[in-house]
């Protein structure tokens, strides 16, 4: 028996185990988030209730000390690309604007759920985990250069996402938020894994450079635009493009409001960063099914989300439904990659740096409202002007932004999608220039609207008691407002940062 | 021949059991026949010779998850076979057909019109099985762990992350504080 087993042992010759050479500077900023994550986790665990209040200042400092290796790596710029697990695994400046962007988003995510979490009666230490595993996703995404890698990074974005969407749990809408949401993303999932099969099986690799390669030579076409098809139907759901939104308005108006904001920026963000990856590193050859794919996508997206917007009279079903239009507008470079990569992903980025900024601050003005009026219904805001001037100013600056008036940042944004699309005079590029210039008129009347509500109408219920702003939530407008208008007066200064952005080859 | 015979019995398993899924009206049922079908990539797996996984796919798919969905459909209970008759959306059945139809269509309609000169179907996304050469000749377990510990550690840890983190969010959302269904409009300071 025993020399049986010994006969047995002896035929597995083992090989000494080559540790993975791992640059550990690099991956320093999801190290450092992890780390901060489980410490939170441990502190919530033996601290319990007399912790409770110090969650959400601890995981702002998480997301702040994960920024200072993204700093570090920035500043050693002649060691970028840095790349790791056999080019699987890219730090260059694209994906550290990136990695900064979902900090910093975090960061003010954190600010937005901080009163509203500890005023409502919520488990809110464990949503701090959950969004702190969340960004960590992100962060992980952005650098992703591999199928599993991405794929991976996709649901730990998304698995917290459903959870926390679900987080009002004695609110039905919020059950029905989070159900929706999880059986729409595991379907989207499901269809994403099929697509990824087919890719790994024409190519025989999960490298993204490796795909590229494959189907280049690849005589497969029509099983390559199955596998494209799938592939972009999957990101389509996460970053809620039409006809795969519907998903979108019931979650958001069922979340808690703060993470409404996080689903309608950093996680529509990460989607888009990782159809960015994909679709440049991936698919380089294979523009002649992915752009018209994209550019029906963008166009049907922003006209869509735009049309629906017109008739919503609940602000945060209206900024869903708007988040879905600023979906087609992002997506619409994509439409004219195969002649104007170089300048696409800078555009994206730009758009997603200002878009982040704008929108976020504009959910920072619904959560402050909602604590006097306890409503997000638009005629709830007849009359602020009146009796919030400040809050009316910063809102008027967020919309102004969203619909692309100058001076805020937005017209800056929309100038480089315009550029990008215009530039090489294709005509797919011009049609969508002009299907976007028409949709932010359409965009600008229902912005305006709201802008009216609060200079020009009446108060509904006469009520013009003063608004009290919690310093949390100071914080994070101020932060937003700033971004937001400083990239609409000093553009050069996010053009420095986040233009001819590349995504490195390993 | 063998490998041939084996596939189709068990691709039948697989897709018998998938179905069976669906259209069993009684929940454990419903559970037995995914019990079938994980069995039955359980043998493609050995055909495959990838016995490791195969295992793996008994053990922790046949076995604990199967099981785990059982426990689940004995506590809520199974007396009330749920009637799943009426359509919210009018002719969604019918739609869903023939969606699902179409989509078979064009999957098949891909793998068919592909491939260079004689290789269309399958061969087209593998090659064929002459051509194909094994990665190595180490037992399986040692090139699993040499993919998960070397090229896709990253990957492997993210993943630790993640269930661990599901469990967290899992627990809070079953937790039960007791206390009247909400209705409120926007919640703020409103929601207690």
């Amino acid at each position: 028996m025993f020399a049986y087993a010994a006969s047995l042992l002896a035929q597995v010759t083992l090989e000494p185990f080559n540790r993975p050479a791992i640059d550990w500077h690099a991956v320093a900023p999801e190290l450092v988030l992890l780390a901060a994550g489980a410490l939170i986790t441990i502190i919530d665990l033996v601290g319990l209730e007399r912790v409770r209040k110090l969650m959400p200042t601890l995981t702002s400092f998480a997301f702040l000390a994960a920024l200072i290796p993204v700093l570090t790596l920035w500043s050693q710029e002649d060691e970028l690309p840095r790349s790791l697990f056999d080019g699987a695994y890219v730090v260059d400046r694209y994906s550290l604007v990136l990695k900064g962007l979902f900090l910093l988003t975090g960061y003010v995510i954190a600010l937005l759920s901080t009163n509203y979490m500890s005023e409502g009666d919520y488990y809110d230490s464990e949503f701090y985990q959950l969004i702190a595993a969340s960004i960590l996703g992100m962060l992980v995404m952005s650098s992703s250069r591999d199928l599993i890698s991405i794929f991976v990074a996709l649901e730990l974005i998304s698995i917290p996402a459903y959870l926390m969407a679900a987080w009002r749990k004695r609110d039905l809408r919020s059950n029905e938020a989070g159900l929706k949401y999880m059986l729409m993303g595991v379907f989207a999932s499901a269809i994403l894994l099929y697509g990824m099969s087919l890719l790994y099986g024409l190519a025989g690799s999960t490298k993204l450079v490796d795909i590229a390669a494959a189907l280049s030579i690849g005589e497969s076409k029509p099983l390559i635009t199955l596998a494209i098809v799938f592939s972009v139907i999957g990101f389509g759901f996460k970053v809620s493009a039409v006809p795969f939104h519907t998903w979108a308005p019931d979650t958001y108006e069922g979340a808690p409001t703060p993470l409404t904001a996080f689903l309608a920026v950093a996680s529509k963000a990460a989607g888009f960063v990782a159809l960015m990856n994909v679709v440049i590193v991936a698919f380089p050859g294979q523009s002649d099914v992915v752009e018209p794919l994209m550019a029906v996508l963008a166009g049907v997206t922003m006209t869509v989300g735009n049309l629906i917007a017109l008739r919503q009279t609940n602000l945060v079903r209206m900024l869903a439904y708007s988040g879905v239009a600023q979906a087609g507008y992002i997506m619409a470079p994509l439409a004219v990659y195969g002649t104007n990569v170089d300048r696409v992903p800078s555009a994206m980025v730009t758009y997603l740096v200002i878009y982040a900024a704008m929108n976020l601050g504009a959910f920072a003005v619904v959560i402050i409202a909602a604590r006097k009026t306890g409503s997000a219904e638009i005629s709830s805001y007849g009359g602020m002007f009146g009796y919030a001037p400040g809050l009316t100013l910063a809102m008027t600056m967020f919309l102004f932004s969203l619909a692309g008036i100058p001076p805020a940042g937005g017209w800056w944004a929309k100038f480089e999608l315009f550029r990008v699309l215009t530039d090489g005079n294709r005509y797919l590029g011009i049609m969508l220039a002009i299907v976007l210039a028409v949709n932010s008129v359409i965009a600008a009347v229902y912005y305006l609207n709201i802008t009216r509500q609060m200079w020009f109408l009446p108060t509904p219920d006469g009520d013009t008691s003063r608004i009290v702003t919690p310093p949390a939530l100071q914080v994070a407008l101020a932060l937003t407002l700033l971004v937001t208008i400083v990239s609409g007066i000093l553009p050069g200064l996010v053009s420095d940062i986040s233009g001819s952005l590349q995504l490195a080859l390993p | 021949m063998v490998d041939a015979i084996v596939f189709i019995v068990s691709a039948i398993i697989i897709l018998g059991g998938a179905v069976g899924v669906i259209f069993n009206q009684n929940p454990v049922h419903a559970a037995l026949s995914l019990i079938a079908s994980f069995f039955g990539v359980a043998v493609l797996f050995i055909l495959q010779e990838v016995h490791f996984l195969a295992l793996v796919q008994v053990v922790v798919y046949g076995g604990a998850v199967v099981v785990l969905f059982l426990f689940v459909i004995m506590l809520l209970g199974v007396e009330e076979i749920e009637r799943f008759d009426d359509e919210p959306i009018p002719g969604q059945r019918a739609a869903a057909l023939i969606g699902s139809v179409l989509l078979l269509g064009v999957i098949l309609a891909g793998l068919f019109l592909s491939g260079p000169g004689g290789n269309r179907g399958a061969v087209a996304l593998t090659g064929k099985p002459s051509q194909m050469v094994p990665l190595t000749t180490d037992p399986n377990v040692v090139q699993l762990a040499n993919d998960l510990f070397t090229r896709n550690v990253f990957a492997f840890e993210a993943t630790g992350l993640l269930l661990t983190i599901a469990t967290v969010g899992a627990v809070v959302l079953v937790k039960n504080r007791g206390g009247e269904d909400l209705v409120v409009d926007e919640p703020g300071t409103s929601v207690r």
